[in-house]
């Protein structure tokens, strides 16, 4: 059974695509997925018309460039924006590249994690892993943009209620912030020695760099084609940089409307309950 | 990515400051800058994608309950205390949701549901005495409600929002109570009299029961600022520190207690049965059915 070489496929390595080609030996009962699904996400998943069909993975290792900040001044510093973002968007297309070779039409519960190198604070590893998935009766409609699988961090059972609610999703869509904050020169500082008042310039650089975190985050949704984004994370990190830096980092999957409701699994009619045990 | 530009390059930091300066004059007036005002008010028409914390579940209400989203809001406030711990956190929190509430009213939203608090706190020695008071929320519109002033405030998500409303109660604002207290204590009533026995130590009981009552009572105080009938959920943290007397001055005990609930409004006397089944619950994720560990001794 061979898998039709592709583009993406092409640069994925000898070994990655033996491995997915085992995944998927199409239709056969020796097909093997992997997941890291839990008992409940895997039926879910089922319930919603797809098929798990294997772990997907992608990674970066990245080196960090340089910027100076001016001390005593509210900044963004661009560089390093620029370079949180290229490394988590080089890891995320390594992992959809996967998945396009098996043919999925997603990826669900994918989870993007960054760690710093124990040698050099510069060199931060980005992963991004999740599980690829494929319409039971090869409905076209799931692709994303492109016709590439769609990436999601929503678990099984999210993707089900989703398309309940009547959506399904896009990509995974994310805006990243790194601000320098400004120091406070002394007579300032002293100035406001027994006094109880707000820190303007503080108040301003985090509000800023959320917003530019938020606001980068929907314009790419917005070039998704997407209605609206759903799930959406705002973390903050300082990932050992000098102090006065944070990382305003959001990310959540894009969503659209489904066009073709006749494919959804059967209409829930939700009903509140009370669980007796939380 | 938007952002462009070359580190440090002047295109670049001329565009930085004009933000900055805009900034700094929209928070002078309560406000927010034109650019943020834009995209607020662009989102809630739909011309620019929705975001939002809430999961795929909370999205039924819409079908369910007419609760639609508007989009993520948020405030923030870094205060510093002189004279007041106390103040400084009262305060501090007010004002960062007296911002995210700002702009949730730019949006036309009826209620923040969903609303996570945060603070922050620099590292770097000299800033102990200042913190950073966050709050970020989602914007909703709810079909047929009726919005007194300002959106309602609501730490629950949006089911849950949903679940009070079905039975008649109405979240509508964050009580904070806060108290921050020093006791000296010169003559070591506070400490151990005699180490072999079990004791209480009631001095320093004492002193940590009136700083709790003191913040609890200040968050009830809130609640009713906000013609609220009740507080739920309400999550506390203490703090206790001990200084070492000597030259300048005896031992002394600090001690500081935060409180925050979401305040609802309910009739008493008014029950209406919410019928409780019992069910199995499907929607528990990540709770590994398989998890390995390894431990080194």
């Amino acid at each position: 059974m061979s898998v039709p070489t592709t583009a993406a496929e092409a640069r994925l390595s000898h070994q990655a695509i033996e491995r997915l080609r085992g995944l998927r030996s199409e239709g056969s009962h020796e097909g093997v997925f992997t997941s890291d699904f839990s008992v409940n996400e895997f039926l879910m998943v089922r319930e919603a018309g797809f098929e798990p069909l294997g772990l997907v993975v992608g990674s970066c290792i990245y080196h960090v460039g340089v910027q100076y900040t001016s001390w005593n001044r509210n900044q963004e510093m661009t560089v390093l924006s620029q370079a949180m973002y290229h490394a988590r968007e080089l890891a995320m297309t390594r992992m959809a590249e996967e998945a396009g070779a098996l043919h999925a039409d997603g990826i669900v519960g994918v989870r993007l994690e960054v760690k710093r190198m124990e040698w050099d604070k510069d060199i931060l590893e980005f992963m991004a892993i999740g599980t690829a998935i494929a319409h039971s009766a090869g409905h076209p409609m799931f692709k994303g943009r492109g016709g590439k699988p769609f990436t999601s961090d929503l678990s099984g059972q999210d993707l089900w209620l989703l398309l309940q609610s009547g959506y399904r999703p896009l990509e995974m869509v994310m805006g990243s912030c790194v601000y320098h904050m400004a120091h406070q020169g002394v007579m300032k500082s002293l100035g406001n020695i027994g006094r109880n008042t707000e820190i303007e310039v503080f108040t301003q650089a985090l509000y800023d760099a959320r917003e530019l975190a938020m606001e980068r985050m929907q314009r790419e949704a917005h070039e998704a084609g997407a209605e609206g984004v759903v799930g959406v994370q705002l973390h903050e990190g300082s990932h050992n940089w000098q102090p006065h830096v944070i990382e305003f980092f959001a990310i959540g999957t894009a969503v659209t409307p489904v066009e073709d409701i006749s494919v959804l699994p059967e209409k829930l009619v939700p009903q509140i309950v009370l669980p007796v045990n939380d | 990515m938007a952002a462009a530009g070359v580190a440090n390059d002047p295109a670049e930091i001329a565009r930085q400051n004009a933000r900055s300066y805009e900034w700094q004059n929209a928070l002078q007036r309560n406000a927010v800058p034109g650019f943020v005002s834009e995209r607020l008010r662009h989102t809630a028409v739909g011309r620019l994608p929705w975001i939002s914390t809430a999961s795929p579940a909370d999205l039924l209400t819409l079908r369910t309950h007419g609760i639609r989203t508007l989009g993520m809001v948020a405030g923030n406030c870094w205060f510093h205390f002189g004279y007041s711990w106390t103040e400084g956190h009262r305060d501090g929190w007010r004002t960062a949701i007296a911002r995210m509430q700002h702009e949730a009213g730019l949006m036309g939203a009826d209620a923040v549901v969903e609303v996570r608090l945060n603070t922050r706190r620099l590292d770097d020695g000299g800033q102990r005495d200042s913190m950073d008071y966050s709050a970020v929320g989602v914007a909703v519109t709810v079909a047929g409600f009726e919005k007194v002033h300002a959106p309602v405030i609501a730490t629950v998500s949006q089911l849950e929002f949903a679940r009070l409303m079905e039975v008649g109660v109405l979240p509508v604002g964050l009580a904070v109570g806060a108290c921050y207290e020093w006791m000296a204590d010169p003559y070591g009533w506070a400490d151990v009299q005699q180490g072999y026995f079990n004791q209480e130590l009631e001095v320093l009981a004492g002193f940590q029961s009136r700083v709790r009552r003191s913040a609890l009572s200040a968050m009830t105080d809130d609640a009713h600022r906000q013609q609220g009938s009740g507080v739920l959920g309400r999550v506390q943290f203490t703090e206790m520190f001990r200084e070492q007397g000597g030259q300048d001055g005896p031992t002394q005990y600090l001690c500081r207690h935060i409180a925050f609930g979401t305040v609802v409004q309910h009739r008493r006397h008014d029950h209406v049965s919410a019928k409780p089944r019992a069910v199995l619950l499907t929607r528990m994720s990540k709770s590994k059915s398989l998890e390995a560990s390894e431990s080194v001794i």
